[in-house]
């Protein structure tokens, strides 16, 4: 037992010598031998308390409040130190187990543009209530022609050069209307369909041209159908795509499929109808045909012309996105030329 | 078709108006004008305005034609040229036709003491303007009349002729030369015209050598003819000849307009070349064309295009197209004028009234107020949207590519049991087979990328395959992903990912693997696996054999329409309510190597009743010697403890 009668209790350098220890202690381990040499049982600490025996009264009175104040600083000091090192020891934890951000950017993917274009298309036809359909590809000549009104040897055959499987009954269809032939056939008037699809004409790809290309067909089938609902569907579609200011031309056409038949033009957008290279000097861009469904086709199908009458739209897609997309050569749309930018993203439609 | 601008005058002397509004009117009338250009003709100023005639109006491949259209769009009339009287001889001219079946009507007429000379300068103008070489005096007034009237006709140089000439097919020619030089190897079964030794022509299509007409030719035969267009379009088509005269002939002409420009040609030969008629006017006509009567109700073209066209207005527009028109009681009795073979239907007339009443009249302005349909649009349409959306959000591009491709690729890559669908006259011949299956196109894709340096490809496809089955052809819609990598990066688990995300997203949650029991040779046949969902094989997903040893593709492809027949019998299943706790009981199990632990789940599905099974999964799998060890535990619902473990044993031969 220390005999404090004869020792004066400096706490101020004793808590100095306990702050220099604290500020060199680095783990838990060492604070708890430091603690110990303070605050344990034989610590200093406890040791100052037992020698409060051996003081008189006074000295009782004078030193044990300083030993009192000693221990309750030194235990926030150990406190304080448990806490900083316990958050420094959690951070060498995390440091540890650290992953690094990944900083590579993923790829945004992005839809063809044929794709975007029948997609803002059928946006446009699905708000008005049509269906969309699809059929085969591999057709029979029933379908592609005979139903649509175009026997053998009908001139029209002159723009349908086929691509044959087993000539002349199957074949690659020339037209989305072969669709049109095998709504009109399983389904009930009142109809509205669209039918986005692929079709194949006999033809020498160039820049302009392909055998391979994409037609978006639309049928309507109501008891009253008239070319003024026809001319206002189409002039609502280009007006939805292109403003409202957009100038339309209807026109007399021959499709063996409709009659009266009609051609859509557009006013050019390059030249605004003064006549340019992109519209040959003409002022308009033939954007696709339509007209009254003609009877013959309704009748095949077994729908009664006399109640029913329809009309028929056909759009060619692959120049819309030639020119939306400033493509210059169709085979592009198709091969291995069309490349997407790494970062842009187009699928606002 | 072109068309000088002073011809329409000369045609219709009280047209006023100018030559855009000309274009202008046809256009809206069903012929497009689709060049206008000034030019001189005969010194002086006119214009040259061309035109896209439609199919059905061959009588419109030329300026009458033409010229009747702009009459009747104005209501003025047309003064068509004036054919002087000709006087023809008794004398017979030898002709034979040996094929009724495809010979419409002949007219010829033999000329003799002619004087054939180079054309005068506006003949020769006149031809270069259609784009025509000028041959000889003779030749350009042929073609000349064939531009005034559509029909096209024939000069034989008699001199040259031995014998008969006849009509007939080709048994005994091989090969013709035409009179452009150009020597064509036959196939015996054309339409010909020959004499006793020599072809003459390939009738309506192209002259032979043999009787050309040339500079010395002083007796001539002209013929004029229409045949059945389907033996002309066959004849052109197959030995790859078109003419201006397969062009007409191989459409619908009238025969009874081929005596206007029979005789135009006679008078203007005689006029330009002198000569005179040495033989009676043969007319070989066995059944005459009689045009139809059309019973026709005034007003549905009102109908038809949305407003109203009065009666009078209709009658008026048809007479100024020349038809005949009675009224009888509320309908009027219409008979279509020579060369309008396009009309036999009500529907026919209701056009030709409204294009010339004007598509401009017709309001397009309002939208028009349709019923509200039954929606018919098909799952695998929505599908085919949702599943675009999906792999473009995990990064996919999407491509389209050919359907067709070169022999051997589908060799390649084909995992199913069919065969290949070939096209007979594919436009490129190196690629004459349709597609089997998505990885062509993806993988010719990831090929020019990887030229062209493009890195990060993820790319998929939505199209149709092909193949054929039992004689039947048939197209399902596919889904094709492929991911390409380089070097050592190894992404197997990225399209299992991609192909799991997709299928859960899409509704399918019960996916599993087999090992692939037909291996595309494109694969790496030990990574090579079939996509399972509810026990049906819906696709395929494989590692491809490196095509370089730096790098890695992988490819996985669906079967669209499987999948919508799955999503059918899955929404068909309610939503359970759980009224008992789940019972988990587990159960271990030793397998055969080789015997695959999904056939044994799907054989232990088939024995719980379906309203009894919450789950089936494998929580352990361990490799013994020759088998392997599987804990299968099974959360049966709906049952109490005694009736699940009474189960639970009796199906695993637990008792």
């Amino acid at each position: 037992m220390i005999n404090l009668n004869s020792k004066i209790i400096n706490i101020k350098d004793l808590l100095q010598k306990l702050e220099k220890n604290l500020s060199q202690v680095n783990s838990l381990d060492e604070l708890k031998y430091l603690w110990r040499e303070y605050l344990g049982k034989r610590g200093i600490v406890k040791t100052l308390f037992e020698g409060i025996k051996t003081l008189t009264e006074k000295g009782k009175k004078e030193k044990a409040p300083l030993i009192q104040e000693l221990e309750k600083t030194a235990l926030k000091l150990f406190e304080e130190k448990e806490v900083e090192l316990k958050k420094s020891q959690s951070e060498q934890e995390l440091i540890k187990q650290t992953e690094n951000l990944d900083y590579t950017i993923p790829k945004i993917g992005h839809l063809h543009p044929i794709t975007q274009t029948i997609r803002m298309l059928n946006k446009i036809f699905v708000e008005m209530g049509y269906s969309i359909m699809d059929g085969p590809e591999v057709e029979i000549d029933e379908y592609c022609f005979w139903r649509l009104n175009v026997p053998q040897n009908h001139p029209a055959m002159d723009m349908q050069d086929t691509i044959y499987i087993q000539e002349p009954k199957i074949l690659l269809r020339t037209q989305t209307s072969s669709i049109e032939a095998r709504v009109l056939e399983n389904y009930k008037p009142p109809l509205k369909v669209v039918c986005p699809g692929r079709v194949y004409r006999n033809e020498k790809p160039n820049k302009s041209n392909h055998f391979i290309f994409h037609h978006y067909q639309g049928i309507v089938v109501m008891e009253k159908i008239s070319l003024k609902d026809l001319f206002g569907s189409i002039s609502y579609l280009f007006k939805s795509i292109y403003g409202p200011d957009v100038k339309m031309r209807f026109r007399n056409k021959y499709y063996p499929e409709v009659e009266p038949g009609v051609g859509a033009d557009m006013q050019c957008f390059q030249c605004h109808g003064r006549g340019c290279q992109l519209c040959k000097g003409v002022g308009w861009i033939e954007m696709g045909g339509a007209g009254i469904i003609h009877p013959n086709v309704l009748k095949m199908t077994g729908i009664d012309n006399k109640k029913w009458m329809g009309f028929a739209f056909g759009l060619g897609l692959d120049r819309w996105v030639m020119a939306k997309y400033n493509i210059s050569d169709i085979r592009t749309l198709l091969g291995g030329d069309l490349g997407y930018k790494y970062y842009e993203n187009e699928n606002t439609i | 078709m072109k068309i000088l601008f002073s011809e329409i005058k000369k045609l219709i002397p009280d047209l006023k108006v100018n030559p855009k509004a000309i274009g202008e009117a046809l256009t809206s009338s069903g012929f497009m004008m689709d060049g206008f250009e000034e030019i001189e003709y005969s010194s002086k100023k006119d214009y040259l305005l061309s035109f896209e005639v439609r199919q059905n109006r061959v009588d419109c491949f030329s300026v009458i034609g033409l010229a009747k259209e702009v009459a009747a769009y104005y209501g003025l009339k047309i003064k068509l040229p004036i054919v002087p009287k000709l006087v023809f001889p008794e004398n017979k001219l030898d002709i034979k036709v040996a094929v009724p079946k495809y010979v419409k009507r002949i007219l010829a007429i033999r000329i003799k003491g002619l004087k054939n000379k180079r054309s005068p300068g506006w003949l020769r103008e006149y031809m270069a303007f259609h784009d025509i070489n000028s041959a000889n005096l003779l030749v350009d007034l042929s073609n000349c009349v064939m531009f005034l009237t559509s029909y096209p006709s024939h000069l034989i140089d008699l001199n040259k002729v031995q014998g008969q000439i006849s009509w007939a097919m080709n048994r005994n020619f091989k090969e013709m030369v035409t009179l452009g030089g150009s020597k064509i190897p036959l196939n015996k079964d054309e339409l010909i015209i020959q004499d006793e030794k020599n072809i003459i022509a390939l009738a309506g299509i192209v002259g032979s050598r043999a009787a050309e007409i040339d500079s010395k030719t002083t007796e001539i035969v002209t013929e004029t003819a229409i045949y059945d267009r389907s033996i002309i379009r066959k004849n052109s088509r197959s030995l790859k000849i078109i003419t201006e005269a397969s062009t007409r002939l191989g459409k619908d002409l009238d025969p009874n307009g081929l005596e206007f420009a029979e005789k135009l040609l006679i008078s203007m030969i005689l006029k330009y070349c002198g000569g005179k008629i040495d033989s009676q006017f043969f007319d070989y006509y066995p059944q005459r064309r009689i045009p139809p009567k059309i019973k026709f109700d005034p007003n549905l073209p009102s109908i038809f295009a949305g407003v109203e066209i009065p009666e009078n207005k209709v009658i008026k527009i048809l007479k100024n197209l020349n038809f005949e028109v009675k009224k009888i009681g509320k309908n009027l009795l219409v008979v279509p004028p020579q060369g309008r073979m396009d009309i036999s239907l009500p529907e026919d007339l209701i056009e030709e009234v409204i294009r010339i009443f004007g598509y401009n009249k017709i309001p397009s302005n309002e939208i028009p107020k349709l019923e509200i349909v039954e929606n018919i649009t098909p799952q695998n349409i929505y599908l085919g949207e949702k599943i675009r959306d999906i792999l473009s959000t995990l990064g996919f591009d999407e491509i389209l590519s050919w359907p067709l491709t070169k022999k051997g690729d589908n060799e390649m890559v084909n995992y199913l049991d069919w065969n290949i669908v070939s096209t007979q006259n594919s436009v490129n011949e190196d690629y004459p087979d349709l597609k089997q299956s998505m990885a062509v196109g993806l993988v010719n894709q990831l090929q020019e990328y990887l030229k062209k340096n493009v890195e990060h490809i993820k790319i998929f496809e939505i199209g149709k395959v092909f193949g054929e089955r039992g004689n039947n052809y048939e197209e399902h819609e596919a889904v094709g992903i492929l991911i390409h990598t380089f070097f050592k990066e190894k992404k197997l688990s990225i399209i299992k990912e991609t192909t799991e995300k997709l299928l859960r997203l899409i509704g399918l949650a019960d996916i599993s693997y087999m090992e692939s029991k037909n291996k595309p040779q494109i694969a790496n046949s030990y990574s090579c696996w079939d996509i399972v969902v509810e026990e049906k094989v819906i696709g395929i997903l494989y590692k491809l054999k490196p095509q370089k040893s730096n790098q890695n593709t992988y490819f996985a492809e669906f079967n669209l329409d499987e999948i919508v027949k799955l999503l059918e019998k899955i929404q068909n299943k309610p939503v359970v309510e759980l009224t008992q706790k789940l019972i988990v009981l587990d159960a271990n199990v030793e397998l055969q190597k080789g015997e695959t632990i999904n056939d044994f789940l799907a054989e232990i599905k088939k024995k719980i009743k379906s309203e009894n099974i919450w789950s089936i999964e494998i929580i352990d799998e361990f490799s013994l010697k020759e088998k392997i060890r599987y804990t299968i535990r099974v959360f049966y619902k709906e049952l109490s403890d005694q009736e699940a473990k009474k189960i639970h044993l009796k199906i695993f031969n637990l008792q």
